[in-house]
């Protein structure tokens, strides 16, 4: 909608698209240009992936006994997600990083903005966040366990504390880097303190809070598999306990992989399409044009 | 219809080594109603300041500040600013960018929207209401922001070398167009720059200021009359504004 407003209403840019590119008659007549593009999006990727998965295969064929066949762990993947138990547990899991991680952005976002903007808060807080960020989140699983026994809160608190100190690292830094000359031009036309957070603070912070969110969400879901292996009686991490127990490497790696792939439809999905729709007001930016 | 008047204003910073250096020394003047006064000096001889202390953004050591309605002084007035760099909010078009300065004014949302289309049509931008900033030229950018400034109907405007930074032709429409707004919409309007061609044509009253610190110099009324071209007459007066101003030049150096 965007790009079709820019067209329409800025003649220069319509010149500009329809201009010859400079150089252009001279380049070599490659072949089609889409499916060069695409070979040149999907190749590496698909190369990367496949080349693990070799590796996996000839060393199962090496050591038998050590890996599962790539096969049999792909047909285990599919009986999880077919029979249901995949969709059940993932939620579960799921549930407990969102849930923690909304929690900790609620908090990072207070915090960091006081921290940024007071010279009082990021006194006190300073020290606390350095303290949380040497924390490791194996401790904090632990620790919530101890504390909350088992139940639900137990990998909420244990998420929530883990990322909250990077979520409010990023988000401070990016206080700090605020432009000052667009808060006070909000001063002058009179914008309300709540005008001033959510009109000319928060959009500035939206890249630091996809780069805390997208390092946070990694980070979550390795404390709440840890917090699920000992600490619930649901969940993936709680899944690939059990496979473990009974040393069962197929059902270790089956859930992995399902649990990979969650991810990347999240990241993919979710988080760039958000990231896409918040920043639609920025011009595409080439750097590397030649 | 308010006035603004600064009375002995003073203002000093602090210097790296602590040492403290005057800015601004027992300043004062007026901008009269319905007339753009504009202000000149020396670069860096405290123009912005001045302005900045007029907005709330800075805070005069010694002195005052009156903003004079019928003779009375109100605290903290709405005033519209035009700054130097066009300072619109990217993330959003530019017909939010006005209205959240209508928001910030208490105007009602039920009236926002016809006021941003009868400011954006005085400026001629009236196709680029929902564009974003970023993919407007610098001129129309500042256009926006001279919009802006007038669309929260406030009755002092401070304009900060608004067009120091678009080249001379743009700057030149950019002048007729907002001479023209000021002889139109009749506010008190204080113009700070350091072009005397621009003090020339865009002023009825010209004051001008020494060097750091600065000080009130001459105070001059622009004898050209309303509605104005660009032209010869503009580089005469400028002329004339030069030799006001060059005789003090040792000063502020």
């Amino acid at each position: 909608m965007l790009l079709m407003g820019f067209d329409r209403n800025n003649p220069a840019a319509v010149a500009s698209r329809n201009a010859p590119v400079a150089g252009a008659e001279t380049l070599p007549p490659f072949g089609a240009s889409t499916a060069r593009d695409l070979s040149a999006r999907f190749l590496p990727p698909l190369l990367a992936v496949t080349s693990v998965i070799g590796i996996w295969w000839a060393l199962y064929l090496i050591y038998p006994r050590l890996l599962p066949s790539p096969l049999s762990t792909v047909a285990e993947a599919i009986r999880l997600v077919t029979d249901g138990t995949f969709f059940f547990h993932m939620y579960q899991s799921l549930r407990r990083v969102f849930v923690g991680a909304l929690a900790a952005m609620f908090f990072s976002v207070g915090v960091g903005i006081y921290m940024g903007t007071v010279m009082m808060g990021e006194r006190f807080f300073q020290p606390l966040v350095v303290l949380g960020l040497t924390i490791p989140g194996l401790m904090w699983a632990l620790i919530a366990v101890m504390l909350f026994g088992i139940n639900e809160f137990s990998p909420y608190f244990a998420v929530t504390v883990t990322i909250f100190p990077m979520l409010v690292i990023n988000i401070w830094a990016g206080v700090k880097s605020l432009d000052k000359e667009l808060i006070d031009m909000s001063h002058v036309f009179h914008f309300t303190k709540r005008m001033k957070i959510t009109q000319v603070i928060l959009p500035q912070l939206v890249p630091n809070i996809f780069a805390a969110t997208r390092y946070g969400l990694g980070l979550a879901w390795k404390v709440v598999v840890v917090v699920e292996m000992f600490g619930t009686s649901n969940g993936v991490g709680y899944q690939v306990m059990k496979s473990y127990q009974v040393f069962n490497m197929e059902g270790v790696i089956a859930w992995t992989l399902t649990f990979v792939v969650a991810m990347i439809v999240i990241e993919y999905g979710i988080i760039n399409f958000a990231e896409r729709r918040l920043t639609a007001w920025r011009p595409k930016i080439d750097v590397w044009r030649r | 219809m308010a006035k603004l008047v600064v009375k002995d204003a003073e203002k000093w910073f602090r210097r790296e080594n602590g040492e403290p250096l005057k800015v601004i020394d027992r300043l004062s003047f007026e901008a009269r109603e319905g007339a753009v006064t504009v202000l000149i000096g020396p670069s860096g001889c405290g123009k912005s300041t001045l302005l900045n202390s007029v907005v709330g953004l800075e805070k005069l050591d010694r002195g005052d500040l009156l903003f004079l309605d019928d003779g009375k002084n109100r605290e903290r007035p709405l005033i519209g600013y035009v700054f130097q760099s066009p300072r619109l909010l990217p993330w959003k078009t530019v017909a939010e960018n006005i209205g959240l300065a209508l928001q910030g004014a208490g105007i009602p949302r039920s009236e926002r929207a016809a006021r941003v289309e009868r400011y954006l049509k005085l400026v001629n931008l009236e196709e680029y209401t929902h564009q974003f900033p970023l993919y407007l030229s610098g001129g129309q950018r500042q256009r926006v922001g001279l919009a802006r400034a007038l669309a929260v109907e406030s009755d002092i405007v401070l304009m900060d070398e608004p067009f120091a930074s678009v080249d001379e032709l743009t700057a030149r429409r950019l002048r007729q167009t907002t001479r023209r707004l000021c002889e139109q919409l009749r506010r008190t309007v204080l113009f700070v720059t350091h072009n005397l061609a621009e003090a020339a044509y865009m002023s009825d009253f010209v004051v001008t200021l020494t060097g750091r610190p600065a000080r009130l110099d001459t105070y001059v009324v622009n004898p050209l009359s309303s509605p104005r071209q660009w032209g010869a007459d503009v580089y005469n007066f400028a002329a004339e504004l030069e030799t006001k101003v060059s005789l003090k030049e040792d000063e502020a150096l």
